[in-house]
């Protein structure tokens, strides 16, 4: 019994940092699916491509230092998501389903374009942060915990601010609500949703670059660990900023007691299992919902 | 997607272009059948694994037709059936004619348990589901161990008819089947189950209202079009020879989409097969090129979605819009 608390302790903390990851990949697919009613399928592909970015400019060169090499990044991850939405935003208006399989297009073409540029290579990436770790309590914590930690906190907290206190939060959230009586009430709901996407799409960025130093980075381990981002977003109902971050974090803990006690050999069906029970057990999410979006 | 499709249209259009429908596709079905006559082995190959993909480009368009919901973890069904055929011809010794319907019994239940979950939410939550269904396939063929071959895969190889060289039987089948399917779909397009999934699709209260739940609906429409993936997968592994778990990925499933989206989701012959074509020689054509196949077929999925149903309004639309709103 002692033995298994051994274990289970580092097990949840690992679990809740990458968790923490999953959720904010999964703040991006709630943010745009709130803002559009379209389930953003090239999210990861999109991350993917960023990251590779990333490397390429920080790369040895190039010699970019690295913050540089990040803002460039969301730049350019924020014009293509612009333009997605650009492209998608008329089509996603008369029929959701269109728009969702419009983003499967997107995704195709940036995964495409990430091997033409990239090629196959595996590539290692890591963050800027000098490496130490320390023991609390029976606990390992590493600099790349607190990094994921402290961004986290940082980017949610933002987020949540932003849209709880702030014209363009109420404007966001009153477009998520019903976008025809906002529109009647003179909002922007191109410039809100625009926003939406910009923002997820940023969003998926810094998941994107969190997670990479874990593993490697090819050009399609982001796309692959973005279904972890789909499923803590199911978990929270799709509709449910907050919800999506519990999810995560269940997902998280889930997965990492999962392959450690049953098998890592299968991951992708446990998210599969996962996705139904939530749906069967959770139709509306596992917080209540605020409104802002049903999901029937 | 599937708003070309109402359930009401005028009769006597629909008589007219019913007959022509019929009569173009006989001609189409009979010049397949001569094929073989005057092809190679390997143009006999390829096309026999062109119409076993047109099977599964029409299971991903019944779905969004009478569904009305986005798949992309059809590679799960296909994988289903080729590797009912396969285990089947390899531990039980009988061939694909057992194993095809099967298959399809097996696809069926399996697309019941599937879809259950989310049969009474909306289609997006379906999608995503299935999207986590195609990443578990591969690593559920491993897991059946050494029965399912592992990384390489079973062959299959057993004729179902004696007597009939194998190579054509390879062709012939899914030809057979294909056109069984064709016919089939068009009689449930006008039957009382088929109206009653459309209606329950456009309008669901009016459905609920004679008794025909949206759930029951979407369980119902989901189901056969995983029937439908499970024959096709059979047919593949049959027409292919092999199966392997690397053929049955979250791509393969994508591409089955895109194959549906580019023939505009018909349930026709004509439909299925340029779809199934599309997917099938696409790859290979661009072999040399791998990584542009999927910006080629991004932009075409992109192209189809934006122009929509009327394609010709459209662009009416866009040139009247460049050219300074000349037309409207």
């Amino acid at each position: 019994m002692g033995d298994m608390l051994q274990d289970l302790l580092p097990l949840i903390w690992t679990g809740a940092i990458t968790g923490c990851l999953y959720a904010i990949g999964a703040l991006g697919l709630v943010m745009i699916f709130k803002a559009t009613r379209v389930v953003n399928f090239a999210h990861g592909n999109m991350a993917g491509l960023a990251a590779f970015v990333v490397y390429t400019l920080t790369a040895q060169g190039m010699g970019l230092g690295w913050a540089l090499a990040v803002v460039a990044a969301l730049g350019l991850v924020v014009v293509l998501a612009l333009a997605s939405y650009g492209v998608l935003a008329k089509v996603s208006e008369r029929s959701d389903l269109r728009g969702t399989i419009g983003t499967l297009g997107v995704g195709l073409i940036l995964q495409g374009a990430t091997q033409v540029v990239f090629g196959a290579d595996i590539v290692n990436l890591d963050l800027p942060v000098p490496r130490w770790g320390a023991s609390v309590g029976g606990l390992r914590i590493t600099s790349y915990d607190v990094t994921v930690l402290a961004v986290t906190t940082l980017v949610v907290g933002t987020l949540f601010v932003v849209i709880e206190r702030t014209r363009l939060g109420i404007a966001f959230r009153a477009v998520s609500t019903n976008p025809f009586a906002s529109r009647v009430c003179g909002l922007n709901l191109v410039a809100v949703q625009g926003v939406a996407w910009g923002v997820a799409a940023a969003l998926g960025v810094i998941a994107a670059l969190l997670i990479v130093p874990t593993t490697f980075l090819s050009s399609t381990t982001v796309a692959a660990f973005m279904l972890q981002s789909f499923a803590a977003a199911v978990l929270g109902g799709f509709s449910s900023l907050p919800g999506s971050i519990l999810g995560g974090l269940v997902v998280g803990i889930a997965m990492n007691l999962f392959s450690y006690f049953v098998s890592p050999e299968l991951n992708a069906t446990f998210l599969l299992v996962l996705i139904l029970v939530a749906l069967n057990v959770f139709p509306g999410g596992i917080l209540p919902q605020r409104g802002g979006g049903s999901r029937a | 997607m599937p708003d070309g499709m109402s359930v009401a249209e005028p009769v006597a259009m629909n008589v007219a272009r019913r007959s022509r429908a019929w009569s173009r596709d006989a001609v189409l079905l009979l010049a397949l059948a001569l094929l073989p006559t005057t092809l190679g082995g390997f143009w006999v190959y390829g096309i026999g694994v062109c119409m076993a993909n047109a099977m599964a480009v029409l299971s991903v368009s019944f779905l969004l037709r009478y569904g009305g919901e986005v798949s992309i973890g059809h590679s799960f069904f296909l994988a289903l059936g080729a590797y009912t055929v396969a285990i089947l011809e390899r531990q039980a010794g009988v061939s694909v004619a057992i194993g095809l319907p099967v298959a399809a019994l097996a696809g069926v239940l399996l697309g019941l348990g599937f879809a259950w979950p989310s049969r009474k939410l909306s289609g997006i939550y379906l999608a995503v589901a299935t999207m986590a269904l195609a990443l578990a396939v591969p690593e559920l063929i491993l897991q059946l161990g050494p029965v399912a071959g592992g990384y390489e895969g079973l062959y299959v190889a057993k004729a179902p008819l004696p007597g009939i060289p194998l190579d054509l039987q390879r062709y012939y089948l899914p030809l057979v089947v294909l056109a069984m399917a064709v016919v089939l779909l068009r009689r449930f397009r006008h039957s009382r189950q088929g109206l009653a999934l459309l209606t329950a699709r456009d309008h669901p209260r009016a459905a609920e209202a004679f008794g025909f739940s949206r759930g029951f609906a979407r369980l119902a429409a989901f189901a056969i079009s995983a029937g439908i993936a499970a024959i096709a997968g059979a047919l593949l592994a049959f027409s292919a020879s092999t199966v392997s778990p690397n053929s049955y990925t979250l791509w393969t499933a994508i591409y089955l989409l895109v194959g549906s989206v580019i023939s505009l989701s018909g349930l026709g012959l004509v439909a299925a097969l340029v779809g199934g074509a599309f997917i099938t020689l696409v790859p290979q054509l661009l072999a040399a090129w791998g990584d542009w196949v999927p910006i080629l077929y991004g932009f075409a999925l992109l192209v189809v979605v934006i122009l929509g149903d009327r394609p010709a309004e459209t662009l009416t639309k866009l040139r009247g819009r460049i050219g300074g709103g000349r037309h409207g």
